[in-house]
């Protein structure tokens, strides 16, 4: 895949204005049961680039369409899927998709922009959860000794 | 190639599968995504659903693994209920993810977003670089724009590509699915022809029960009565007029049939149903009751015999004329033959034999396009060549019910219902015949009616008319029939004949009413419904007749005289002297043949067809009859 086939994480946070994305809906109810994989293609990535996260679980489920119904666009999809869970804040799915994609491709730029993205997000997150459980291991731990020392002192 | 194809059907089957899934996805889709407001019933439906699909371990250990993930992330994967609908909705199984085939498209699916979105804005750019371009005066800035403006036509003309792809890439998809369709299609149609066999096979026996159920009837009723009286029952029966016993079930029940076939109309038009070797010589007429009933056929060679269409075989023949059977009419049981000995006979097929067909039941012939017609072949040709053995002969020879003898000259021409029969001859009159009584009751003198209008009318054409048939009777043309079709209805009777005029008479006064005046050769077909009346010629041309204004209202000629012709709502039908029928269809206007002969046909055959003679289609379904005794049937 070329440089300029898929988009880079940054495109995906600017959202489609409303009607656009009303454009692309109406496209995809129009063609109905038959639609083409590129219309529902293109509505699903108006939906992901949206900010909500009803659009971007939608856009999702469309991409899981996609991938199943259309073997020769999963490889893209994988982007794209990883893309959308990653916004969504999926981690776990964002990263199984990325490596797989980069299992494929190890020398695709945006999938590993990706990769390092969501290192990132995870690593911070994950940070602040360390940070927050040990506040409370700390809190109970004071507590705890607060109330031992209430204890032995009534004895 | 072998393993690929492997692999393509076990992503086929993964498919069906997971469209199954994708099926009840889509139908929950709407109540998960809509009220987020109220999650905890609609998460219960949801999940209801999908459940089922949840169950698979592999599944449930996806959804709820939380390796490597954020600690938010447990949190809302595991609490909240849209977020647990949503992955089970977007789960993909590990299989699927591990068939990741190489992609060949030549666009990516995002280039292909690009191109649809950016349609509208690089039209507007068109318009407005037009505008631009008035405006533009020598200057430095000048190739510095226009170099810009020269990358950006690079990328509209990649974008247009792009666009292009696509739309080619949709017409293959849309190709493929077409194929897919015609091929469940072509299973189902098979599946119609063997539900079709499975149906004639039981009325078959229905039939046949129903006829022993009768016999046992009547033997009990015979031994019960005395014999004189069922003797004088008998004869009180055989003098009884013919006209009560048109309607009668007695003797032989009436086969009337529960289920019509419909195969032929799923079948494309003009493709072949079945070609049987009927006579070995030039077919004369023929006629059959509905689609894969019963098909009545006569021949230069003095014969008529009856065939099942369903299953191609000889039922027997209808034995009695000393010559050769000109005309004949098939409605229900009942069929009239018209011969060169000048007279007509008439007949009921259910006083035949009737179920016990000959041979019908030992052999299950497949119907359909792919039917083995060289045994037909043999078969048929066996039975024609012991056309006196006791097989063919011996299930119809109860059949003939009067015989009509008044005409002095061949009968050309018949038609017959509700219990009256008209004939044309080539003695120059119409006769019309009560069947109840088997007497003649009117005779319609041609020549005499048209000399005396003639002479009571002093409009010119009239006149012209008669003294164009007198210099045509001179032309070589004059060989064929005098009274080459006619038609009633009611008191309403239409004749063609050789003087190239239609006559519209009143059976009531016996007066010819109107003359329609256009054919320059003789009328060899004609047929009328409640509005129009079409005929055809030795001229080569159909015209069709508007009754009620009496005025021709269309027209049209082949390149060879028309010998048959039938017509319904949907297509005009015609042999016109080719090796395949000639087909109008009055819905969209447009000619096409139908036929061995007509290009696209078997290219495979040993001798080229003969020539089309004789037609007749009811709902569809043509049978014509060739000049070497060969009856081709098919869907129209």
């Amino acid at each position: 895949m070329s440089s300029d086939n898929l988009p880079y994480a940054a495109d995906a946070e600017s959202p489609l204005k409303e009607a656009e994305l009303e454009v692309l809906r109406k496209q995809y109810d129009r063609e109905g049961q038959y639609v083409s994989i590129q219309t529902k293609f293109n509505y699903a990535w108006g939906l992901i680039k949206s900010d909500k996260a009803i659009d971007q679980r939608y856009g999702i489920k469309l991409l899981t369409e996609i991938f199943r119904d259309a073997p020769e666009r999963r490889r893209e999809c994988l982007y794209y899927l990883a893309l959308g869970n990653y916004k969504l804040g999926n981690y776990a799915e964002a990263r199984k998709y990325n490596d797989l994609l980069l299992e494929k491709e190890n020398k695709n730029m945006q999938a590993m922009s990706l990769k390092g993205l969501i290192e990132d997000r995870v690593a911070k997150e994950g940070m602040l959860g360390v940070a927050i459980l040990s506040g409370v291991v700390i809190a109970a731990g004071v507590m705890g000794s607060f109330l031992y020392k209430g204890l032995t002192k009534r004895r | 190639m072998v393993r690929r194809r492997h692999g393509s059907l076990v992503l086929y089957h993964q498919n069906t599968n997971i469209s199954s899934f994708s099926r009840k996805v889509s139908s929950t889709a709407g109540t998960l995504i809509g009220p987020f407001s109220d999650p905890g019933s609609h998460y219960h439906n949801a999940m209801s659903e999908v459940s089922k699909d949840l169950k698979r371990p592999s599944i449930q250990k996806r959804v709820f693994s939380f390796s490597k993930t954020s600690p938010s992330e447990i949190v809302r994967s595991k609490l909240s209920a849209t977020e647990i609908s949503h992955r089970a909705l977007t789960y993909l199984p590990d299989d699927l993810l591990k068939d990741i085939p190489e992609n060949d498209a030549s666009y990516s699916l995002f280039q292909g977003f690009k191109a649809s979105v950016d349609t509208a804005a690089t039209k507007k750019h068109r318009e407005g670089k037009n505008l631009l371009e008035e405006s533009t005066a020598g200057g430095p800035n000048n190739v510095t724009r226009l170099s810009k403006e020269r990358d950006r036509t690079n990328e509209e003309l990649d974008l247009l590509g792009v666009r292009k792809s696509i739309a080619s890439g949709e017409i293959r998809e849309i190709d493929r699915k077409i194929a897919q369709l015609t091929a469940i299609r072509g299973v189902v149609l098979e599946r119609l022809a063997k539900l079709e066999q499975e149906e004639t096979q039981l009325e078959h026996d229905l039939l046949e029960l129903d006829n022993k159920i009768e016999d046992i009837q009547y033997d009990m009723v015979e031994e019960g009565g005395s014999p004189i009286e069922a003797e004088e029952a008998e004869a009180g029966f055989m003098s009884e007029s013919i006209y009560s016993k048109l309607p009668s079930p007695k003797g032989r029940k009436r086969q009337k049939r529960k289920a019509m076939p419909i195969l032929h109309e799923h079948m494309s038009p003009g493709s072949e149903i079945k070609e049987m070797q009927c006579h070995a010589d030039l077919i004369t007429a023929l006629d059959f009751d509905f689609p894969f009933g019963k098909l009545v056929t006569a021949a230069l060679d003095d014969t008529v015999r009856v065939w099942d269409l369903n299953s191609g075989r000889s039922l027997g023949q209808l034995e009695g004329h000393h010559a050769s059977v000109k005309c004949l009419q098939v409605e229900d049981n009942y069929v009239a033959t018209g011969s060169t000995d000048a007279t007509i006979r008439f007949w009921d097929l259910s006083r035949s034999d009737g179920p016990s067909l000959p041979g019908s039941n030992s052999v299950t012939h497949k119907r359909g396009p792919q039917s083995n017609q060289e045994e037909d072949f043999e078969d048929d040709m066996s039975a024609i060549s012991s056309p006196t053995g006791p097989r063919s002969s011996a299930g119809t020879q109860d059949c003939h019910l009067l015989t009509l003898d008044s005409h002095i000259g061949e009968v050309t021409a018949l038609y017959f219902q509700n219990g009256t029969l008209v004939s044309g001859s080539a003695d120059k009159t119409l006769r019309q015949w009560d069947l109840s009584t088997g007497r003649c009751v009117q005779t319609l003198d041609i020549l005499w009616t048209a000399s005396s209008t003639a002479a009571s009318e002093d409009s010119g054409w009239s006149f012209a008319s008669l003294g164009r048939s007198s210099s045509r009777s001179n032309l070589p043309e004059a060989n064929a029939d005098f009274v080459g079709a006619l038609q009633c209805f009611d008191a309403a009777l239409a004749c063609g004949t050789a003087d190239g005029l239609v006559r519209l008479w009143d059976l009531r006064s016996g007066q010819v009413h109107r003359s329609l005046v256009g054919h320059t050769g003789p009328v060899t077909a004609l047929q009328f419904d409640d509005t129009y009346l079409v005929t055809g010629s030795m001229d080569r041309s159909i015209r069709i007749w508007d009754l009620r204004t009496g005025s021709i209202s269309d027209a049209f000629a082949y390149e060879h005289p028309i010998t048959s012709m039938q017509f319904d709502a949907a297509r005009i039908v015609s042999a016109a002297g080719e090796n395949y029928a000639k087909i109008y269809d009055r819905v969209d206007g447009r000619h096409w043949n139908c036929g061995a002969g007509a290009e696209g046909g078997k290219e495979d055959r040993l001798s080229t067809p003969a020539i089309v003679e004789r037609v007749r289609a009811k709902e569809g379904y043509l049978v014509e009859g060739r000049r070497d005794g060969v009856v081709g049937i098919w869907t129209c």
